[in-house]
């Protein structure tokens, strides 16, 4: 069984707040991204929950929550690395570097470590085509990457 | 407002419209083909498939039709070169991952996309890659398969289950370039409209499992006929091969269905191939009278009419009775009271167990009457279990017409989420709410709410919606009242017609098919045909003659009553199961074994049929013709579609009309609508209807004067002890029954026996959730699972009624009050 942990019901008091009764469907996203935090994924038990509070069918907050990538189905790691692929990045030889990030975590792009520490998705565009090539670990970004800074940053993560 | 008329050009023609008429559908009024993949006029526009592109003159780009509103003065062009390539390009890139694999598709002849294609797509495709591969045939629930290759993602599906349905059951997974159609978890889509997106699917990808591979379309038998589950008589098509069951399909009725049908509609139709069917007539072959031996039915039919004739002669008229049903047809139901009015000489007639009369005393709205109102009160109503098209009504016009909703109600029911206000009474109470809203209203005497379950603000809340309102419609649930209070609410009504400025209606939601037609049809101890009391001696001798009997007869328990104490000497049981549907149970079995002939007409091997004398099949829907007069006062015919060697029922009743008669007064009736013509001719209220003023739409009927003059005093009903609880039999839509057997299609939606228990008693019973407990009620005992919730008030519990074998109606041993049980822990 899913439950908010206590402050996540501290922060859903605040959200719930910012948006009239009739419209507290606009909590979705924000109460997704609280579960999965605390989580490190969304299970269904945890969409049926929200979907209960919110007044909105549990398959329509899978919908919703297939379609944002910062949402999963399965556990992530304790470090989620979305790595840029699109065009700004790509033309800047992202290819080399995730294939390069892939092989010294030992896993396949879209896998996690066994020790649960990192995960690795491909991602389309963040919005730093000006810092390409570049990857989020959860809510940093690091731009003009290459092999070495990127050796650097994973070492210096525990 | 929806008054004002656009004039615009389509392909150099002139067209008018209302103004917020979508292009699209302006087309159509000229006979103007727009294709189309997801628009649908009952989901409103949406504009993801492409398919429609039109070019309008001073517009840049090409417009979708289906989203542009028509505007003064548009010149619109639909086969221009531009139009053309538009559209060929949008089919192949449709056409992109779609199988070719029509030879095989239960849609090939009936599809959208295939006529689409050939009438405006590529003769080619300039694919060559792989094509995508996803799964092929999955069930999407038992009763619908998912061909996922096929889907063409217009979202008609999903947009249904949200617009129309309005659960959210059916979503759009993993939106963008790998959508796809899917439920929760991949959880079964089973709820209780799942069916229609078989229909509205413009492709293959949604198919009706129990018709696929059966038949190709174009092989079908199509008949339009009406559905025999409801009230409601919803718009279908049956369509049959070689004789044989294939599928049923919605056949829209914008003022009866709006387009839509339930589930038990589509696929609650097993029963016409049903082993547990009366196949041929019989007799029982021993024990009791032996009459004659392997009798053909219309044998048995005459050999019927001289068996009561003879206990009519022997013991007077008072001692024979006759059972109808709320689900036979006009003509039956006619025919049926006429024999025994006319032919023996009773007024022993009835068909329901609970307290109403023909009439109302405003005026009787149509079903889409609902739309046009802004208030509707639903009374006692449970149209989700009970008249599925009418939840689906009633959810249309409070969200997209902005119709307010009030709900009064004993128990707690779907249609709350959707209402203003919603007050629930103490179970029993219905006739002091009642009262005290007459009261309230009128100003005079009190408004007494004591014992009711509702306060006294909220009743005043009601009073206030009532007051500003200006069109409302009341949704009653007559068999869901109990005692006489159906007297208080008319009293009721009459009260709200006289609120100033009010115009009002109301539509009686009893959730048998023909209830209202079995009322207008003078299925009744103390009404003829068309509300005519049986008091009005004059009036009575005048249309059916100078025998006819002008002394009320005995109701449906009554009858039973007096079979009991061995009064009652012969009854006709007439598609009704008394043994499982009447209040008591097995003291109904043991009155109706003292009877010394029992026939039954049906189309089943019921409870009652065992115990019969003589037993006469019954067609029913899917076989014979007639005419049904639904919620809305609409009749309509329902034709039968299937053919039988078994004469229809019509017929077996003038056969033992004609059997008394002398051979100058005998009728010979031709088709059904000869009988229906009589019903024209006999029956206040039918003059207009006839075979050709009901063909396509149905004709409403004017109602019977209202009758109901007499004073009502609400009563309690004394608790006999501490523990006792008020019970209130709940309907389910899917209860398995003789209609749904266990071999029917929609056997994974019956369900348990649960008994709801408010928290309060729950806690004073020290019951939990999922307890086995027994409900009690004299002898009867019926297993149920505990379920705590609010459904209902303190004090009361509700059943719902699941199925035939869990036999709730013998637990109700006082339809004239209030049923009082208790539970008891297993």
């Amino acid at each position: 069984m899913f439950a908010f942990s206590k402050e996540a019901e501290e922060k859903i008091e605040k959200i719930l707040k910012k948006y009239p009764e009739e419209r507290k469907r606009s909590a979705l996203l924000p109460l997704l991204t609280l579960v999965q935090r605390q989580e490190r994924h969304v299970n269904p038990d945890a969409m049926r929950e929200i979907g209960r509070r919110l007044d909105l069918s549990p398959a329509y907050v899978q919908s919703v929550c297939s379609f944002y990538t910062m949402y999963s189905s399965k556990p992530v790691g304790k470090y989620l690395i979305l790595f840029c692929v699109n065009i700004s990045c790509q033309l800047n030889g992202c290819d080399v570097l995730l294939a390069h990030t892939a092989k010294k975590l030992n896993i396949e792009i879209g896998g996690t470590t066994n020790d649960m520490k990192f995960s690795l998705h491909r991602e389309e565009c963040l919005a730093a085509c000006s810092g390409g090539p570049m990857m989020r670990i959860n809510d940093t970004f690091y731009e003009n990457l290459t092999a070495a800074k990127i050796d650097q940053i994973l070492d210096s993560l525990d | 407002m929806a008054d004002e008329q656009v004039t615009l050009t389509i392909d150099d023609q002139t067209v008018s419209v209302p103004k917020g008429t979508k292009v699209v559908d302006a087309a159509k009024t000229v006979g103007i083909d727009i294709p189309v993949f997801c628009y649908h006029e009952k989901l409103g526009p949406l504009g993801c498939c492409r398919m429609c592109l039109v070019e309008v003159e001073k517009m840049p780009k090409l417009m979708t039709a289906c989203t542009m509103d028509v505007g003064p003065d548009m010149v619109v062009k639909t086969t221009t070169p531009k139009v053309e390539k538009a559209q060929k390009g949008v089919l192949e890139f449709t056409l992109l991952n779609h199988p070719l694999d029509c030879p095989v598709c239960d849609k090939g002849g009936e599809c959208p996309l295939q006529d689409n294609t050939f009438k405006y797509g590529p003769g080619d495709t300039r694919m060559e890659f792989h094509r995508a591969e996803n799964l092929k045939m999955g069930p999407l629930s038992p009763v619908i398969t998912l061909d996922r290759e096929r889907c063409i993602a217009c979202q008609r599906c999903t947009r249904y289950s949200e617009v129309i349905e309005q659960d959210s059951a059916l979503v759009m997974h993993n939106r963008g370039f790998n959508n796809e159609v899917g439920t929760f978890n991949n959880e079964s889509y089973d709820t209780r409209f799942s069916g229609n997106v078989i229909d509205i699917c413009p492709v293959g990808a949604l198919t009706n499992s129990q018709f696929r591979f059966k038949a190709r379309t174009w092989d079908l038998t199509n008949s339009d006929t009406l559905c025999a589950h409801c009230g409601c008589n919803c718009n279908m098509t049956l369509g049959t091969r070689t004789n044989q069951f294939m599928r049923i399909q919605a056949r829209p009725n914008d003022l009866v269905d709006d387009g839509w049908i339930c589930d038990k509609a589509r696929w609650g139709y097993d029963f016409l191939e049903s082993s547990n069917r009366l196949k041929e007539a019989r007799t029982l072959p021993d024990g009791g009278t032996m009459l004659f031996s392997s009798p053909t039915t219309q044998d048995a039919a005459v050999r019927t009419a001289e068996a009561i004739r003879n206990i009519v002669a022997e013991h007077g008229p008072e001692s024979v009775g006759f059972i109808g049903s709320p689900y036979g047809t006009n003509e039956e139901l006619y025919l049926y009271q006429k024999l025994f009015r006319s032919g023996f000489g009773t007024n022993n007639i009835d068909h329901k167990v609970y307290a109403d009369s023909p009439g109302l005393p405003i005026d009787h709205y149509d079903v889409s009457d609902i739309e046009t109102s802004d208030l509707v009160l639903a009374i006692a109503s449970d149209p989700t279990e009970e008249l599925p098209i009418l939840d689906l009504r009633i959810k249309k016009a409070v969200t997209r017409h902005g119709v307010r909703l009030a709900v009064l109600n004993d128990q707690a029911t779907l249609m709350d989420k959707y209402a203003a206000l919603s007050l629930h009474y103490d179970i029993g109470a219905d006739g002091k709410v009642f009262s005290a809203l007459t009261a309230a209203i009128s100003g005079e005497g009190k408004a007494d709410v004591k014992n009711t379950g509702i306060k006294a603000d909220q009743l005043k809340s009601l009073v206030e919606m009532l007051r500003a309102g200006k069109k409302i419609t009341i949704v009653y649930n007559p068999a869901a009242l109990t005692g006489k209070s159906i007297h208080g609410l008319n009293q009721l009504l009459a009260m709200i017609k006289n609120i100033p400025s009010v115009e009002c209606g109301a539509i009686p939601a009893a959730p048998q098919t023909n209830a209202v037609g079995a009322m207008d049809m003078g299925i009744l101890p103390d009404y003829y045909p068309g509300g005519l009391p049986v008091l009005d001696s004059e009036s009575i001798k005048q249309q059916w003659g100078e025998n006819a009997p002008t002394e009320p007869g005995l109701s449906a328990l009554e009858m039973i009553e007096r079979a009991a104490s061995g009064k009652l000497k012969a009854l006709l049981v007439y598609r009704a199961n008394p043994v499982v549907d009447f209040p008591g149970g097995k003291k109904v079995e043991e009155a109706l074994r003292k009877l010394e002939l029992l026939v039954v007409h049906d189309m089943f091997e019921t409870e009652t049929a065992k115990l019969a004398h003589i037993v006469l099949p019954s067609n029913g829907p899917g076989y014979d013709d007639g005419t049904t007069t639904n919620i809305g006062g609409r009749v309509q015919f329902r034709k039968g579609g299937l053919k039988t060697t078994n004469p229809p029922d019509w017929k077996i009743i003038s056969l033992m009309a004609n059997a008394l008669n002398e051979e100058g007064d005998r009728v010979n009736y031709i088709t059904s609508f000869s009988v229906t013509d009589e019903i024209a001719k006999k029956v206040p209220g039918y003059g207009e209807i006839s075979k050709r003023s009901i063909k396509k739409e149905g004709a409403t009927r004017e109602p019977p004067a209202n009758n109901n003059g007499s004073g009502f005093e609400a009563m309690d009903s004394p608790s006999p002890n501490a523990d006792a609880l008020k019970l209130r039999i709940a309907n389910y839509l899917f209860a398995h029954d003789k209609i749904l057997d266990a071999s029917s299609q929609l056997a994974h939606q019956f369900q348990p026996s649960i008994v709801h228990l408010n928290k309060k008693d729950a806690k004073k019973l020290k019951l939990k959730d999922d307890d086995d407990v027994v409900v009690v009620s004299g002898d009867v005992e019926i297993a149920a699972q505990v379920e705590i919730s609010d459904r209902c008030n303190p004090g009361g519990v509700v059943l719902p009624n699941i199925s035939d074998e869990q036999g709730v109606w013998g637990l109700a041993n006082d339809r004239d009050g209030v049923t009082w049980v208790e539970i008891r822990k297993v």
